[in-house]
């Protein structure tokens, strides 16, 4: 289908000007588009407005725009289309004119001066620069005010703890209050003057380690406002940055790490020099021992009574822990008779005693046959025999305690010279293995360990079998200060857990 | 070709944002400090300082945009990064407090951060997708477009109505002037129509509320029904016909308003936010200081 455009436009001097376009397309399209076959300029216009197409009974104009067309002055959606027809696009006037030969629909164009109008701008149409009269500059002073006032002002004043970084550690709990109790000039860090105000810090941090550590704080190592909180350094550089790679002539061994680096325990392999005699073997039989009672299976816990605070045991005692089976007995035809456990002028005196009271009648039933008339007494000579008789039998009796029976089994008895002539040298059993670590027994009953998993008790024949047991046995549960070299379930152990930092009152063990 | 800041140069600030993440991410992870891991350890401090740069440079971005003789990138390409390092900031904070928040100034400072942040995500979100919807709503008109056609609606009415009675004229008339859609973000944001009409009903001139031009239809509707001659009936209906066509070009233009408060509403929490977030940094910097 062939449709010619008649572009008309007016000169200046009130010419009019036509220009023809002659277009071979199936419609004529109409909008503000650049691929519309009628390109407006009116910003009323749709890109798409409207349509100019053949149909069966004619030549028809349609839009599809909310605006619409005008057609003869009538707004319309659709309309057929006859010459002398004006269709209004906006300002836009389009007239249908007489087709030339040869061309099938002809229009004429006239672009409006009216085309491009000013927008008519309502006040709802304008963009909003505030919410509620709040504009964004407005809404930002005055939340750096709220900010600035109840964030910082204010706590300076109030609430000082608003301030803090992290929570105060419970130690200090009663001192979590006053900010100034530490922090004694602002914009300074913690001097020590404030945590020597109450802790006395004369033992700890030898002038030697100062020496080497130069210029440190307090809270250089005690850190406070931290969680999890820790008032004590627990890393492994704490002490491993200088104990790792000691010289080989150095008084201490390399120890840098628990795990692979740290010397095997001063105490493992010693012999224990105590003067007692024991034998764990013996009494820990797993088919049991004798005893007054009967055979019967011994417990570890029956002797070694753990301390209300957990970390050791109670002293063992022979009258509590041991006279149920070890008694003290001495005299065959009596077995309830008994020496006192003591020192051995006291078991001579009451064995003479004993045997001077049998020997000179007054006990009935121990008096010795002598024929005397009645009423007659013992003469003096009589009674300095019994005495010297009872004295000969108490002291052989006590050879036989001492040397061959009762305490030689427990005890190292040496012969002396004197009235009673034996020693039972002292017992000094080595109370902490570990005089540079600390260990506790509590933290370490669980429910996966018994005293045999640590002390090989049960085949220790000796008493001088020092049953702490060495490195390796720790090493179980206890691995490297930094935690990814250990293997799944190991504790990670730095120094700190069984060391503190060099205080002066623990040298080594001597 | 348009293309999105997210995806603007092969998503070259995205590759850097998850770089710097990484990189303070690696380095808690192999930092070793001898006390529980916080802002004053040397890792602490350095991401601390990392972190204020970055809010500065974030910061930033609102003068940059404005400097439209500045060459020093472009601004799609500030946006780009400005998104990307803004999310990475998060990572380099988190580590920088070492997991410890409470009931502080420093953690209050973190929370108005996240919330900036939080914001600023949403602002993307918006603009992902808002300008898209919006030009859809349009079709293809811009809002000035729109308004010429509302304003070509509004002469046709006038002039249909001067062919008809003084009362068709009142209400055409009342009802171009008094036609208006939210003013402010909130009405905006909800679509309200807030326009009026003036109808002279028994004799009694009234001001009602006319949304969606409903009372002026109800009205012409009315008149339709007690018209006589055919050609005021014509008239009429000509007008009814422009009211609705002036009632959906208004719908189109409340959407189109809707949807630009929504594109601009969440700048009225990113930016003031961002004011009240570095003052708490302030206050957070001065605090640990004041307090060392």
């Amino acid at each position: 289908m062939k449709y010619l455009i008649r572009f008309i436009s007016r000169n200046p001097a009130g010419g009019v000007e036509y220009r023809d376009k002659v277009v071979d397309a199936p419609t004529i399209t109409i909008g503000r588009a650049t691929d519309q076959v009628l390109q407006l300029r009116d910003l009323r216009a749709r890109l798409q407005h409207a349509v100019i197409e053949q149909k069966p009974d004619g030549v028809h104009v349609s839009s599809s725009a909310l605006t619409g067309i005008i057609v003869n002055g009538r707004s319309q959606r659709a309309s057929k289309l006859a010459v002398g027809d004006i269709i209004e696009v906006g300002a836009n006037v389009i007239k249908v004119i007489d087709a030339p030969d040869g061309i099938d629909f002809a229009i004429s164009f006239e672009l409006s001066d009216d085309a491009s109008t000013e927008h008519f701008v309502t006040r709802w149409s304008e963009p909003v620069s505030d919410v509620g009269g709040w504009s964004k500059r407005r809404l930002s002073w005055t939340l750096v005010a709220v900010v600035a006032l109840l964030g910082f002002v204010l706590p300076i004043y109030t609430y000082d703890m608003f301030l803090q970084a992290g929570p105060i550690h419970s130690a200090h709990s009663t001192t979590a209050a006053e900010c100034d109790l530490c922090h004694l000039n602002a914009f300074e860090r913690v001097p020590d003057s404030a945590c020597e105000a109450c802790h006395t810090v004369d033992r700890h941090v030898v002038h030697s380690t100062a020496a080497v550590l130069g210029e440190i704080r307090c809270a250089s190592c005690h850190l406070e406002h931290n969680e999890p909180e820790q008032l004590v350094n627990q890393h492994q550089g704490l002490c491993g940055d200088c104990h790792a790679n000691t010289p080989p002539d150095a008084a201490l061994d390399s120890a840098a790490d628990f795990l692979d680096d740290h010397p095997e325990f001063n105490a493992a392999g010693q012999a224990e020099d105590s003067n007692l005699k024991f034998d764990h073997a013996a009494h820990l039989a797993e088919q049991g021992i004798v005893t007054p009672a009967g055979r019967r299976v011994i417990e570890c816990n029956e002797c070694h009574i753990q301390e209300p605070g957990g970390a050791g045991f109670e002293t063992i005692r022979m009258d509590v822990h041991c006279s149920d089976c070890h008694t003290l007995s001495f005299d065959p035809d009596d077995t309830t008779r008994t020496v006192p456990h003591g020192d051995p002028e006291t078991v001579v005196q009451s064995l003479i005693e004993y045997y001077s009271a049998r020997l000179l009648g007054e006990d009935p039933d121990a008096v010795e046959q002598r024929v005397r008339r009645p009423g007659q007494r013992l003469s003096r000579a009589d009674r300095d025999r019994a005495a010297a008789e009872a004295r000969v039998e108490a002291l052989a009796i006590a050879e036989d305690l001492f040397e061959r029976r009762a305490c030689t089994n427990c005890h190292t008895v040496t012969r002396v010279d004197g009235d009673v002539p034996w020693h039972v040298e002292p017992v000094e059993l080595t109370t902490h293995f570990f005089s540079n670590a600390f260990f506790t027994h509590a933290a370490h009953q669980t429910e996966i360990s018994a005293c045999g998993d640590c002390h090989e008790a049960r085949t220790s024949a000796s008493a001088t079998d020092v049953l702490v047991p060495g490195i390796e046995n720790c090493r179980d549960c206890h691995g490297s200060g930094f935690a990814r070299r250990n293997a799944p379930g190991q504790t990670p152990s730095t120094c700190v857990m069984c060391h503190s930092f060099h205080f002066e009152s623990k040298g080594p063990r001597e | 070709m348009h293309e999105s800041i997210l995806a603007y140069r092969k998503r070259r600030y995205l590759w850097i944002a998850l770089g710097v993440s990484l990189l303070a991410i690696v380095a808690y992870l192999f930092d070793d400090p001898q006390e529980p891991s916080n802002g004053g350890t040397v890792l602490g401090y350095t991401l601390g300082t990392t972190g204020v740069l970055l809010i500065l440079w974030l910061t930033w971005f609102g003068v940059r945009k404005r400097r439209y003789s500045s060459t020093r990138g472009t601004v799609q390409g500030w946006l780009s990064a400005h998104v990307y390092l803004g999310v990475a900031l998060l990572v380099v904070v988190v580590l920088h407090a070492g997991f410890q928040f409470g009931m502080n100034v420093h953690t209050v400072a973190f929370a108005l951060m996240v919330l900036v942040i939080a914001s600023g995500l949403w602002g993307v979100f918006i603009y992902m997708r808002y300008p898209e919807r919006a030009s859809a709503n349009r079709d293809g008109s811009s809002r000035p477009e729109l308004m010429d056609q509302l304003e070509d609606l509004d002469r046709r009415a006038q002039r249909v109505a001067g062919e008809l009675s003084e009362e068709f004229q009142e209400l055409v008339e009342s009802g171009v002037s008094r036609t208006q859609l939210g003013s402010t973000l909130w009405t905006r944001l909800r679509g309200r129509d807030l326009s009026q009409i003036i109808l002279r009903q028994g004799g009694k001139t009234t001001v009602m509320a006319n949304p969606g031009q409903e009372a002026a239809l109800d009205w012409l509707a009315n008149e339709q029904s007690r018209a006589v001659d055919a050609d005021s009936l014509a008239k009429i209906g000509e007008l009814s016909a422009l009211i609705r066509n002036k009632r959906q070009l208004l719908r189109q233009i409340a959407e189109d308003l809707r949807l630009q408060a929504t594109m601009e509403i969440w700048l009225y929490f990113h930016v003031p936010l961002t004011a009240a977030m570095l003052m708490a940094l302030i206050a957070h910097i001065v605090t640990v200081f004041l307090y060392w």
